[in-house]
């Protein structure tokens, strides 16, 4: 039994030594739309922000550009590539690089299906 | 008042009225009454959940939460699955499934334990009641009356989300059970794992459909990272799901009197605490958005319900100290410990995952993070499960290599047969691994007599396991992906080892969408796969339209081929794609279903024939 314990806590110590570094390793930040338009040049960075309605302008191969904002300030975003589900005015989550006054994102996170928050919040003052 | 209301307002009446009755139930027979009590709460539920889909089928979007969720459009069957689409509803629903369940466990044993046990679920019952009257009303109206519904979003507009959120549910309400049983028997020095074992089965297995479903979806919707992205929602439904396996497994060795008391208790309240948790994640997306959580005053609630059933476990545990005492006896009593702390230590890795983004603000947890733990520990516990199905109960040692020296052979020549023809480490190791624990669970399961449900059943659920680790290989390590792909019209496009033709388009309307069909012939070395049909939805929503590219899945036994349309050239000259080789998916889904299949075989109740039978072989085998 006693053993059994030493096996067992030394696993968890050498598993918990693993946890930690993957952790720090795993962990991205998200800078913000002011951070990176201030900056002027960034690279490689997670950029969360909000899809401004009526903002989006199609272009040939399957390329689009819209504007995300952080309530502060606003960038271009530039994309190509498939985006299913798109909506405008939805968060969004961006990661690329960000020179030239645009953004040019390798990848586009649109958020959960199961939440409209954003149309919950237009409505919610209107509840009797 | 709304008639909506007033079932909710009847339902917490009778809960309170019936916490009460239960107590008393503890010292005296007042079970009558109490039963009456428990129906009435119950037909007020299913009352008000009844009245909710009415509202949803009568389109009254004067209800903010049918507006929320649908629209004149919507056809009928996804009108319905509407109903549990957010927050509200789906709780509706919970406290609807956890009456049920308190029916049937008053229907069972009447005795002090079950007293206890339906009070402190009824307590649940209460605290989920009061949300669904204050911050979760599904029944509240807006002073003025829109003429149409924002629309059930269209990604949820698949059957998979029609019963993905149902099933689940189950599996939630139902683990409410076991921690309510442990609780109460813990208090009063009486057994409670064979009690709650059914409930914790059945709702394993519930837990398990749902979560299967939901990674189906997930493969099948674009853009949500295949069929497992360890993403917050996926998370939170797994993290019950691994104590409740957890649990299952360390009630086999405290049915033998081998010991695991005191971590089978913890189990079972810190299964119930990662269901609060993951009702709550699941319906509000607190992790997405950080500064929601603290405003949210239904985290609080949730967070003070997470709270206080741990701190009623802890007090029930200085109640009951001398149930708890006993060592951990035997070899296979030994490793199934080890298959619990892996579990548990896949179950951490998990949690701190999904819940970091509440503690560091601005960051999130990549893929990478689950990936790096997550696989060697699924790998782990593959070897260990392989072991384990080697050593009987008393241990032996030439038994257990008789059986494992055959099955470690096959392994080490399935390995290097793969490693000569693919010259692919990972994959020869992961074949070797998977040979090795499923031929020792064959070899195991010959001798087994067919009344023995919980073993058999049980192997089932573990050759899954092994099949869903190979299938879990070969799709995140092997597979190919290419995007984006432009094809243009009838001129083949060579993608890896296949040819692409662009070969037509078509156009088809229904009353929620507009369908673009795009017909693409895939060729393999010059021979035609199949003429897949990828499309783009256009839905007709209240807001604006919204795209959907509907996903072509050809699925061969051994691999998939995945093409997504994402958007076609002004002059219809071009079209837009992504393409894919899954390996081994097929593997996943086969897994997955061996998994419910197992579980369900082991609640499967006992034939009185076998029964006699199952008893001398247990005995034989002390």
């Amino acid at each position: 039994m006693e053993k059994l314990k030493v096996a067992l806590g030394a696993v968890i110590i050498v598993f918990a030594i693993a946890m930690a570094f993957s952790f720090k390793s795993g962990l991205s930040p998200y800078v913000s739309v002011s951070y990176v338009v201030e900056k002027g040049e960034v690279r490689n960075v997670q950029v969360n922000g909000t899809i401004v309605p009526n903002s989006t302008i199609y272009l040939e191969n399957n390329t689009r550009i819209f504007e995300l904002t952080d309530g502060k300030t606003k960038m271009k975003v530039i994309y190509t590539g498939i985006l299913s589900n798109y909506q405008e005015g939805i968060p969004a989550v961006v990661r690329g690089d960000y020179y030239n006054g645009c953004f040019h994102a390798t990848k586009v996170l649109l958020k959960c299906p199961s939440k409209y928050e954003v149309m919950e919040k237009n409505y919610s003052g209107m509840v009797k | 008042m709304d008639i909506g209301i007033a079932f909710l307002l009847t339902s917490l009446v009778s809960s309170v009225a019936s916490f009460f009755t239960f107590l008393r139930c503890i010292r005296r027979d007042a079970w009558k009454t109490a039963k009456y009590l428990l129906v009435l709460s119950t037909i007020s539920f299913v009352s008000a959940f009844f009245t909710l889909l009415y509202y949803f089928l009568a389109r009254d979007f004067n209800v903010q939460y049918v507006f929320e969720y649908s629209d004149i459009h919507l056809s009928t069957a996804y009108t319905i699955s509407a109903v549990w689409a957010g927050r509200q509803g789906s709780l509706l629903l919970w406290v609807c499934y956890l009456s049920v369940f308190n029916i049937a466990l008053l229907s069972s044993k009447r005795d002090k334990v079950t007293a206890l046990s339906l009070a402190i679920s009824t307590l649940v019952i209460i605290f989920l009641n009061i949300l669904l009257l204050t911050t979760s009303n599904p029944f509240a109206r807006f002073n003025f009356n829109p003429g149409n519904g924002i629309g059930l979003n269209p990604l949820l507009r698949t059957p998979e989300m029609i019963i993905h959120p149902p099933t689940i549910f189950v599996g939630y309400a139902g683990m409410t059970i076991p921690f309510a049983l442990a609780v109460s028997g813990i208090i009063f020095g009486e057994e409670w794992i064979r009690r709650s074992r059914m409930y914790l089965v059945i709702s394993w297995v519930f837990l398990s459909i749902g979560i299967f479903l939901g990674a189906w979806w997930s493969y099948k919707t674009l853009g949500w990272g295949g069929f497992w992205g360890w993403d917050p929602v996926e998370n939170a439904s797994l993290l019950p799901w691994l104590t409740a396996s957890a649990l299952l497994h360390g009630m086999i060795v405290e049915e033998r009197k081998r010991g695991l008391k005191l971590l089978n208790y913890i189990l079972a309240i810190l299964t119930f605490d990662l269901v609060i948790l993951a009702t709550f994640i699941t319906r509000s997306g607190i992790i997405s958005s950080v500064h929601a959580f603290g405003q949210n005053p239904e985290a609080r609630a949730y967070f003070g319900l997470i709270v206080i059933a741990t701190f009623v476990g802890i007090i029930a545990v200085f109640y009951g100290k001398k149930n708890f005492n006993g060592a951990l006896e035997g070899t296979r009593e030994k490793l199934i410990l080890g298959n619990i702390s892996i579990l548990l230590l896949s179950m951490a890795t998990v949690l701190l995952g999904t819940l970091a983004p509440l503690f560091i603000p601005n960051i999130s947890v990549d893929k990478n993070y689950y990936n790096h733990l997550e696989i060697p520990l699924g790998t782990a516990l593959i070897v260990l499960l392989g072991i384990c199905a080697a050593v009987d109960w008393l241990g032996r040692k030439e038994e257990f290599v008789r059986k494992s020296r055959l099955s470690a052979l096959a392994g080490l020549m399935a390995g290097i047969a793969v490693f000569a023809v693919f010259k692919a480490m990972i994959a020869a190791l992961g074949i070797a691994i998977f040979f090795f624990a499923l031929l020792n669970h064959i070899q195991d399961l010959k001798g087994t007599k067919l009344a023995n449900r919980r073993k058999i059943g049980g192997y089932i659920a573990h050759i899954g396991m092994i099949f869903l680790f190979i299938g879990v290989m070969g799709a995140w390590i092997y597979e190919e992906s290419y995007k984006p792909v432009t094809l243009e019209y009838g001129k083949p496009t060579k993608v890896g080892n296949f040819e692409l033709k662009l070969v037509g388009f078509d156009v088809a309307e229904d009353q929620e969408k507009l369908s673009i069909i795009s017909y693409v012939e895939i060729y393999e070395n010059g021979k035609l796969q199949t003429v897949a049909h990828p499309k783009m939805l256009f839905y007709k929503l209240m807001r604006q339209d919204r795209v959907v590219s509907s996903v072509e899945v050809l699925s061969q036994p051994l691999r998939d081929i995945y093409i997504a349309m994402g958007g076609v050239s002004k002059d219809g000259s071009k079209a837009y794609y992504e393409f894919y080789v899954v390996p081994l998916i097929s593997f996943v889904w086969l897994g997955s279903l061996l998994i419910i299949c197992g579980g369900t075989v082991a609640v499967l109740p006992k034939s009185h024939l076998g029964r006699n039978r199952v008893q001398k072989e247990v005995e034989k085998n002390l």
